[in-house]
This record gives structure tokens, C-alpha cells and sequence, in this order.
């Protein structure tokens, strides 16, 4: 055996390794669009499925306002346009979209407390059979809800990025008021509650555009 | 299996060392304890003998549900511990038995020791729960907090062994878990709050004692689960300037942020069951508007609308709301009015009567205010004198407004000659406008052009379908199929190329139809081709009345009766079918076309029933029943036979009168023996020892007759007054002699008794027997035995008082019959009138009164008491001995 068919079974060789590197890179390549196309379209869902309990939240605290306001006799106008401490802040705080969501998920963790306090000042205050009452239960547990919903979103569109905890560690009540201070408390809590939503939505319609969109280009430039 | 096996043992190694414990313990123990078996599979229990070496496993055996289970299925572990394998094919709950032959006394004494029973509890495994289907029923403005899940239990279950259903049910995000478990087949879960917008997991597990299986998973978004309220304010609103279209408006029934909705729209005209649907393409989801198109002017439509979740295909669909109803407007007519001409016998000789009939446009989209006429002649000439149309006004009710069968109207009713014919041109005119212009030629009469062939007719579906074969001419343009039955016409319109079709008007079932098919040729209709048919058939309503066609004969009867009235007929007649009756029934069927029959070979003198059964396909229906007999004899039977009598009678007759007139010396001489004659005998010839008179007795010796009238109170006179000729009265009485004399007749010739005055005559006889015969008859006023009375020979009379003989009588018998007939005539009256009077007071006096009035025309010539004796002893002798024996028997 010389040289020149030591050389050209190289070759050969050469070849069917580069055919067979050409042909797993392919099969890489596809697989990845695969698997981005799945991923990219389980954001959008869940992104669509967080807007829509966002605006339906939104909406119910809405009514829930008007409910409020309705139940709570004369000066109910008044009575929401006094500011109250230790409630949570409506504006969604970070920069990037991974912090905004965070901040969105830690926000709605924070306004529970302050539903099951409304919810139980009102007890006193309401008739077991006030709608007032049946609609602060659906406005809590739709923040459960709606939380449960960002913290999913968050997971799918950063899979390897922790939910941070709340910074402040457990939410601070307000210490024990009187009935003036009780209604007009409630009606703070769900007046910024609704102006979190507000945020939350548009926020929401924000991330859309950058959140879903934004990772399909990342994987397709990987390879 | 095998751990099962080795847990089965080691529960028994435990029951026995628990059982050992006890002083009572018992010597039988049976694992497993309580089992459940599945149906269909087989059972192995042992039976193992503890604390004991009395008995052994051959000594045990086995009882299911009180039967000894055979040997055959016993399985021998070991020296203490017996095996049996049953097969569980029972569903019912049994108690199996391990018991112990009684071998020893103290077996028998403690029996109680050796038995061991378990129950079996058997059941089926549970079978995969089918067609899970949950929902949400909205609930005001939000959804219900309350899910309600359905599905189809599959399988079968025991009492025993109930298979009951845990309906599990996931949020998915939140992780949050419900169940609920039931035996029924449905289940409800209580949310704090409807998680709309969330991933629900549910499913249900069917478990029971035998085994666990689990239900498809239902995983949807909740939102699918929710069936909302149908569309709220729905709305139709009819735009004058859009006849076709109707518009629809509604409200959503849930808030957008709640849920999206897809909407549904169907419609269907007034009184119509079928729906038609607006197709899904067409309305876009979250719309609150729809317009229908491409609908009838004028007609009124129903609505509706439901509505579902957007987002998936097979959400729940809300139910349909309320139809609205709603007309939309009105628009000229579309098409041609049906133009028609009914054509009749006219009221003239070569005259027609033609009525114009009118249909509406099949799409009148309006009320149809009247129709405008022109007729022309055959040579342009208007009919209706003017050249203009002539506005036919139609006055209509709502009921005729949108009746459900095209009703027409008259529009002309004309005169028109068999030789004329006439062109037709109808418009209809609604209140938005005028239709296009229908026309049609009335022909000559005979010049109609040819018919269709073949014209078939039947049945089929609950219509009667026509079928016929074109008439061989290129210019036929359509055809009309006409129906009449009852004075009521209908038709309809078939195109050129139909062979085939149905009649479309509202036929009645068991009335006949003459259904004609007219081909037209370009408006001129052609000759018709006629059948009669019947959409349904059954039996006729009654049957023909029957009768008899004058008298019936002897074996025959002649039946007519008539035929079924069209409306009572219900169906073509088949036949007829006649029913007569004596001691046999007897049936003749006759063709339908008859309305006589002569029934023959009928008995004579016999009733007969008869009625006649019409028939249709469908079935029989018979008439009234009629009576009749039979005549004995045939007709000129009787007169026969009284025209023969009478002319053999006659024929006797004139026999025998022609023998008297040729015989009639014979028979004169027969009858009336020569008597010598008197003047020409010599009395001293005469030996008045006659040997023959000397011989006879004396009840035959006698020569005159007495008769002796007797009253009804005879009997009692005799017993009062002579009883000592009783005898002699009754031998009178026995006599009963009812008439005397010669020639038959006599003034007692009466049913009256009468007594031959025997015994009186007898001395009479004695001493008259010499003489010539006299007839001599006595009449005595009482009777044999009453006491003389003060004229006794008054009453006695004689024929002739003279002894002369007669002679004279024989030689003039009409003098004699006038002699007989004056001597009848007083006795009867005088007789009829001592009859009359029942009372016996005035009977009497009468008597005694008018006794002279009995014999008033013989008492002139009757001899007086004195005479008597005189003439007495002179009576000659009869001659006539037999006459007189021959009187008797009268």
C-alpha cells in the first residue's frame, strides 16, 4: 500500500466525517427551532392567559370599588380620598422585564394580607349577606390566581431565574382602627389595588412586545 | 397470586393462635376471612382443624349456601387443612361452611366447635367512567362558583359490592385540589371563585372493593366548562328599503373581560319547523349585529341567537334565546300571477263557461290588492268591451293573506261559443307594484291540440304522484295538473321536461279525485287526459240498500239496489257482494257495475234475509238488512188450479145434467117407482094380512111420523111430571130425529129435537099397516109426556088428511114442492120466533098464544080432534120401508 491510497483513503474519510458533522448540525439546528417554536409559543399563551386575568382583575376591582363605595353608606366619596399608610405601593418596580414581573408577582403576594384585613373589618361592619363581601373573597382569590399565573409566566420565559421573595419579608398591617379609619383603609387598599392592576396590564401589553419576541432571536443566533 | 397465597396462610397461622387462646376455641377455621370475589373468576378457601387430632381433613367437608359442595372441587392440603375451589358466578351474598363429618360422640355433642363459615361478598370490578362532561352555568354577571360534572357509569355493580365515583378535580397553576366522591353519576365541586382563565384537570376514579380505575381527563381552560346565558335584548328591526334583509341587534350576556363569545344565528320562516342557519364564517365573534340577506319580501321570520366561548371549538353553547318575529316589508311581485280558465257546460246550446281563475304570484312579496284583466278575441277584439285593462279588486282576510294552500280567485265568469276562442292577460298588483303579465288562450272547442299519454296515477307517501308520457309536439311549454272532487278545483304547474310529480294541494283522504293533466303549448292548453283516483281507500261508509224488485217467486227474488253516493263510496267499488239468508248462509258476489241480481234456487215459502256488502281495496261494508218470504206456490198456481176445479166442477155438472136430461126416464123410474094407481086398483084385492106388515117391529111399522116438539126444559118436565115414561122418552130422545116427512122437509125440520112418535104410531101402524102410504106427521105442542093438554089434537097434523094416496103429488111435483115450500115457510117463522125468546115465561106464551101461529098454514088443514081417530085407522101402509129406516140416521 503507498502513500497515494493511504492519502486518498484519508480523504475519503475526511468526507464522510464532514457529511455526517453536516448532517448532526442539521438535525441541532431543527431541534432547536423545534424546541424554540414550542417555547416561544407557550410564552405567548401565557402571556395571553396573564393579560386576560389581569384585565378581568382589573375589572372586577373596578366593580368591587363601586360595590365599596356603595356599601358603605354616606361620605363614601370622602372616605377614598384620604391617604393611608402601609399600603402597597401600585407602581411595578425594576428595570428589566425579569424584575418587572418579579415585581409584579411580589406586589400581588403583598396586597393579599390587606385583602383578608378588608375582608375581615368588613365582616363587622357588613351583613353576612353583603355582595361586598362575596366580591372582596373573588378579588383575593383572583390575586391568587393572577399571582400564580405571572409566577408561571416567569418561569417559562426565565426558566433559570429564581423568583425573588419579597425584599421587606412579611407585609405590614395596619395596627387595630376605628370604623371611620376601617373604611377608609379598605377603600385605600382596593383603590391602589386597582391602580397596580392598571399598571399591571399595561405592563403586561409591554412585555409582549419584548418578552415572547425577543427569545426566538436569541436561540436562532445561538446556532 | 403467590403473596397472596402466603398471606392467606399467615392469616390463618394468626386466627389459629388467636383461637388457640380460648377455652370455647373452635377446632375449624376458614381463611381468607371475608373475602370479595370478582364475578366470573374462581375462589379457593381452606379449611384447617386446629387443637385437635380427633378428626382429620377427610373427615371435613364443604356447604355453600346450604349445599354440600362435591368432592370433586376439595383439594387436600395436608392431614389437617382442606382445600375447596368454587367457581363465583352468583351474585347474590352466600355463606360457605367448613364443617366436620360427625365421626365420634363427642363431634356430635359439640357440633358447634366444628363448623367455620365465611360470607362472600361478590361484585364486579369497576369499568372506566365514559363521556365526562362538566359545566358552569353563568350566574348574573360572573360565572358560578359551583362546576357540576356528568358522566356515564359503565359496568355493572353489586348490592354487595357498590362501585362508587370521586370526581377529582386540579386547578393547574395554583395547584389547587377538589374532589368529591358519590355513587351517583354526577358530582359537584365549590370554588371560593370561578378561576376563570385557569387550566382545569378533571377526572373521575370509579372504584369499589375490588379494584380503582380512573376516567379520561377533562384538561381544559375553564373558560370551556362555561355555558353562559343566551344573547339579552335581541332585536330585529325591518328596513322599508331593504325588502330582503332583516337586521339583527343584541347584548352580550357576559362581560369581554370574562369571556369572548361566538355567536350563532338561525331562522326560519313563520310557521315553519325548519331552521335555517347563518353559516359560522359569516359572524365574527364578539359582534353584537348581524344582518340577514337574501330573504322573502313580505314574509314573517323568526330569530335566534346563542352564543359560546370564542376561544375553543367545542365549548359549551349557550341555550337559544327567545324567536323573534318579525315581517319583513313588502316588495312588488316577483314572477307571474297563475292564471287558469275552469271550463263548463254552458247555458246555451254550443256555449262554454268559462271561468278565469287566478292564483297570486308564488312570491306576491305583499298583499295583493286586485288583478287587471284583458280579454281578447280571436281577432284582437276585447272581450270585455274596452281596450283598457280592467282592475279586478280582491278583498281578502289575514287568513287568505298567507294562506298555506294557494287559494285563487274568479276573476271572470263567461259565455263563450264551443266556436270562439279567447286570450287571457292577468297582472297582479300589489301595494308596491304591478307583476308581470300572465296570459292564456281558451281554444275552440275539438281544436284543443293532443293530450299526454300514458296518464298513470297512485299513491305512495301520503300523495297521490302522477306519471305520463310528452305528446309528440315541440312547442308544449308546460304542463297543468288539475284535480276536482266536490265541485272544488285546484291546480299546479309542472315544467316542460316533468314526467314525474306529485300533486302538492292539500287532498283529503277517501275522496275521489279527477286529477286531468293539460299539456300547454305556449298558452294554449291542449286536450286533457283524465283519471279519477283516491289518495286513500277504506271501506265505504254504508252499504247500498236493497230491496225487491217486485214480488218475490217461489225459488227466485229479484234484488236491485243503488249504488253508493260518491261521498258515502270512500274508494273505487270492487265488487259487490250479496248476503242471503234462511236456515243457510249464502254469499254471490257481482261486479261493481251491477245494481240487479236475481237470486234463483230459493226455497218456496221461506223468509229470507238478505243486504249487500259494497267493497272496496280497503275493505267491506253492508247494508241495511231486508226481509222477504217466499211464495208457496208459484204465481198462477192457485188460479190454475181454481179454474180446473171449476171447470171439472162445470164439467160434472153439465154431465149430469145431460145425464138427467138423456136419462131421465131412468132415473125417474128409479127415483120415482110407478105407483099403481088408484082408480085403477081393487081394494078387495087387498089382504089386510099383508105377511110383511104383520112381521115388522114396531118401531119400523110406523107409517106416520109424529114429531114431537120439545123445549129445553124436557128433561125437567119429565122428571116432574111423567116419570114413568122416562124409558120411553128416552128411546124417543135417542132417536133424535131431527126431520120428518117425505121430501126431507117438514114444519119441524129444525134443529130442535124431534121424536119419532114410535109408540103412538105403533098402534097406529098396527092398524094402518094396510094402507097406502101416508105421511103423517104429529105435532104436539108439549111433548110425549106432559099431561094432555086442552087441545092435544091440534097439534097433531098430517101431510094429508085425506087417505087418498099421491098421486097427485107425484104426478105434479111442482105442485108438491109448492105445497112443501108453503108449509116450510110459516113453521120456520112461527119456529123462530118460539126460539127466540130464551126467556121460558115468554116462550110459553107465546105457545100458548100463537099456538095456532107454529103450524098457522097447516092448521086450516090439520084435522080436528074428531077427525083423527077417523083418518087414523085408514092411513094406508108405506110402501117405502127402507125410506123410513132411512130416515132414522137424519
Amino acid at each position: 500500500m503507498n502513500g497515494h491510497v493511504k492519502s486518498m483513503y484519508f480523504q475519503q474519510f475526511m468526507q464522510l466525517a464532514t457529511t455526517l458533522l453536516t448532517v448532526l448540525l442539521l438535525m441541532a439546528v431543527n431541534s432547536t427551532r423545534t424546541v424554540a417554536a414550542s417555547r416561544n409559543q407557550q410564552c405567548g399563551n401565557s402571556l395571553q392567559q396573564t393579560l386576560k386575568l389581569s384585565r378581568l382583575t382589573q375589572k372586577e376591582s373596578v366593580d368591587l370599588i363601586k360595590t365599596y363605595k356603595a356599601s358603605q353608606g354616606e361620605m363614601s366619596e370622602l372616605i377614598c380620598k384620604v391617604s393611608v399608610n402601609n399600603v402597597p405601593d401600585p407602581n411595578i418596580s425594576g428595570l428589566e422585564p425579569s424584575e418587572r414581573i418579579a415585581s409584579i408577582y411580589t406586589h400581588l403576594q403583598a396586597f393579599l394580607p390587606h385583602f383578608k384585613r378588608v375582608y375581615e373589618q368588613q365582616t363587622d361592619l357588613q351583613l353576612p349577606t353583603s355582595p361586598l363581601l362575596t366580591e372582596l373573597t373573588r378579588i383575593s382569590a383572583r390575586s391568587r390566581s393572577l399571582a400564580a399565573v405571572v409566577n408561571s409566566f416567569y418561569q417559562i420565559i426565565f426558566p433559570n431565574l429564581p423568583l425573588p421573595e419579597p425584599a421587606g419579608g412579611a407585609t405590614t398591617l395596619p395596627p387595630p382602627q376605628n370604623i371611620f379609619q376601617q373604611k377608609v383603609y379598605g377603600c385605600v387598599v382596593l383603590k391602589t389595588y386597582k391602580e397596580f392592576l392598571s399598571n399591571v396590564s399595561r405592563e403586561l401589553r409591554t412585555i409582549k412586545s419584548k418578552v415572547c419576541r425577543r427569545r426566538i432571536p436569541i436561540n436562532t443566533s445561538f446556532f | 397470586m403467590v403473596s397472596a397465597r402466603v398471606l392467606q396462610l399467615l392469616w390463618l397461622a394468626f386466627l389459629s393462635a388467636l383461637l388457640t387462646r380460648g377455652e370455647n376455641e373452635n377446632h375449624l377455621v376458614v381463611a381468607p376471612q371475608s373475602p370479595v370475589l370478582e364475578m366470573g373468576t374462581t375462589f379457593t378457601a381452606t379449611c384447617m382443624i386446629i387443637n385437635t387430632a380427633e378428626i382429620t381433613s377427610d373427615d371435613l367437608y364443604w356447604n355453600l349456601s346450604k349445599t354440600i359442595i362435591p368432592r370433586e372441587q376439595y383439594t387436600k392440603v395436608n392431614r389437617s387443612a382442606l382445600n375447596v375451589t368454587i367457581s363465583v358466578s352468583n351474585e347474590n351474598c352466600e355463606w360457605l361452611f367448613c364443617l366436620c363429618k360427625e365421626v365420634s360422640a363427642s363431634i356430635a355433642l359439640n357440633k358447634g366447635r366444628f363448623i367455620h363459615g365465611i360470607l362472600l361478598k361478590k361484585g364486579y370490578r369497576p369499568v372506566k367512567p365514559e363521556n365526562l362532561t362538566c359545566v358552569a352555568l353563568q350566574e348574573k354577571i360572573y360565572i358560578s362558583s359551583i362546576i357540576t360534572c356528568r358522566w356515564d357509569s359503565v359496568g355493572r355493580q353489586t348490592k354487595d359490592v357498590p362501585t362508587k365515583y370521586t370526581l377529582y378535580l386540579t386547578v393547574t397553576l395554583p395547584g389547587e385540589h377538589f374532589n368529591k366522591t358519590t355513587t351517583e353519576n354526577r358530582a359537584q365541586i365549590t370554588f371560593s371563585m370561578f378561576p376563570s382563565f385557569m387550566e382545569l384537570d378533571i377526572w373521575v376514579v370509579a372504584h369499589n372493593q375490588l379494584g380503582a380505575v380512573e376516567s379520561e381527563h377533562l384538561k381544559k381552560e375553564s373558560d370551556c366548562f362555561v355555558k353562559t346565558n343566551p344573547p339579552a335584548d335581541v332585536r330585529v328591526i325591518s328596513e322599508r328599503s331593504f325588502p330582503t334583509s332583516l337586521l339583527i341587534n343584541w347584548t352580550r350576556p357576559i362581560d369581554k373581560g370574562l369571556m369572548g363569545l361566538t355567536y350563532q344565528i338561525r331562522f326560519s320562516k313563520n310557521a315553519s319547523q325548519s331552521w335555517t342557519y347563518v353559516p359560522r364564517g359569516e359572524t365574527s365573534n364578539d359582534i353584537q349585529s348581524f344582518r340577514i340577506q337574501n330573504l322573502q319580501p313580505d314574509t314573517v321570520y323568526v330569530t335566534q341567537v346563542r352564543c359560546k366561548n370564542a376561544k375553543e371549538s367545542y365549548c359549551h353553547w349557550s341555550d337559544w334565546t327567545h324567536g323573534v318575529t318579525k315581517r319583513t316589508p313588502e316588495d312588488r311581485p316577483t314572477g307571474k300571477p297563475d292564471l287558469w280558465a275552469i271550463i263548463s257546460q254552458g247555458d246555451a246550446m254550443n256555449e262554454r263557461r268559462v271561468q278565469i281563475v287566478c292564483k297570486d304570484p308564488v312570491f306576491a312579496n305583499g298583499w295583493i290588492i286586485g288583478f287587471d284583466i284583458k280579454i281578447q278575441g280571436q281577432k284582437g277584439k276585447v272581450m270585455n268591451g274596452s281596450l283598457k285593462w280592467e282592475r279586478i279588486p280582491v278583498n281578502r282576510s289575514e287568513e287568505d293573506y298567507h294562506p298555506t294552500q294557494r287559494k285563487f280567485d274568479v276573476l271572470k265568469d263567461i259565455q263563450l261559443p264551443d266556436r270562439k276562442s279567447v286570450k287571457v292577460e292577468v297582472i297582479a298588483v300589489n301595494s308596491v307594484g304591478a307583476s308581470a303579465t300572465a296570459s292564456l288562450v281558451v281554444p275552440e272547442k275539438g281544436h284543443e291540440r293532443s293530450p299526454v299519454e300514458a296518464l298513470r296515477i297512485w299513491t305512495q307517501g301520503g300523495q297521490l304522484w302522477l306519471e305520463w308520457k310528452p305528446p309528440n309536439k315541440s312547442a308544449l311549454s308546460e304542463y297543468v295538473v288539475e284535480w276536482v272532487s266536490d265541485n272544488q278545483v285546484d291546480w299546479q304547474r309542472e315544467n316542460r321536461s316533468t314526467r314525474l310529480t306529485a300533486i302538492k294541494g292539500n287532498l283529503k283522504r277517501f275522496v275521489c279525485y279527477s286529477v286531468s293533466v293539460y299539456p300547454i303549448y305556449s298558452g294554449w292548453p291542449g286536450k286533457a287526459a283524465k283519471m279519477e283516483a283516491y289518495l286513500e281507500q277504506e271501506a265505504p261508509l254504508k252499504g247500498p240498500d236493497v230491496r225487491l224488485n217486485g214480488k218475490p217467486g217461489r225459488t227466485h227474488a229479484e234484488l236491485v239496489w243503488t249504488e253508493i253516493s260518491a261521498r258515502e263510496r270512500r274508494g273505487f267499488i270492487t265488487n259487490y257482494t250479496i248476503f242471503y239468508s234462511s236456515d243457510t248462509k249464502h254469499t254471490v258476489v257481482v261486479p261493481a257495475n251491477t245494481t240487479s241480481y236475481t237470486l234463483t234456487s230459493l226455497s218456496g215459502n221461506t223468509k229470507y234475509d238478505i243486504c249487500i256488502g259494497a267493497s272496496t281495496i280497503a275493505g267491506l261494508t253492508i247494508g241495511s238488512t231486508h226481509s222477504f218470504t217466499t211464495l208457496k206456490y208459484e204465481d198462477g198456481v192457485i188460479e190454475f188450479i181454481v179454474v180446473g176445479a171449476s171447470l171439472g166442477f162445470l164439467f160434472v155438472v153439465i154431465m149430469t145434467l145431460l145425464l138427467c136430461v138423456y136419462k131421465k126416464d131412468v132415473i125417474k123410474r128409479n127415483f120415482w117407482p110407478q105407483i099403481p094407481n088408484p082408480g085403477e086398483s081393487t081394494i078387495g084385492n087387498w089382504s089386510p094380512d099383508y105377511p110383511l106388515k104383520a112381521e115388522t117391529p114396531k118401531e119400523n111399522s110406523l107409517s106416520g111420523i109424529s114429531v114431537l116438539n120439545v123445549d129445553v126444559c124436557d128433561a125437567k118436565c119429565v122428571f116432574e111430571e111423567d116419570k114413568t115414561s122416562l124409558s120411553l122418552k128416552k128411546d124417543k130422545y135417542l132417536s133424535e130425529e131431527h126431520s120428518s116427512g117425505i121430501g126431507g122437509s117438514s114444519c119441524m125440520s129444525s134443529p130442535r129435537q124431534s121424536v119419532s112418535d114410535s109408540d103412538e104410531g105403533g098402534d097406529i101402524a098396527d092398524t094402518t099397516a094396510s094402507t097406502i102410504q101416508y105421511s103423517s106427521v104429529v105435532a104436539s105442542s108439549g111433548y110425549k109426556g106432559q099431561t094432555p093438554s086442552t087441545q092435544p089434537q091440534q097439534a097433531v097434523f098430517s101431510r094429508s088428511e085425506s087417505t087418498q094416496p099421491l098421486l097427485d103429488c107425484e104426478e105434479n111435483p111442482d105442485m108438491q114442492e109448492v105445497s112443501r115450500q108453503s108449509q116450510h115457510f110459516p113453521t120456520q117463522s112461527c119456529f123462530t120466533h118460539a126460539t127466540g125468546n130464551k126467556d121460558g115465561n115468554i116462550r110459553l106464551e107465546a105457545e100458548q098464544q100463537n099456538e095456532p101461529l107454529n103450524f098457522c098454514l097447516l092448521d086450516k088443514r090439520l084435522p080436528t080432534e074428531e077427525q083423527s081417530p077417523d083418518w087414523l085407522p085408514v092411513t094406508p101402509a108405506s110402501s117405502y120401508m127402507p125410506q123410513l129406516g132411512g130416515y132414522r140416521p137424519q
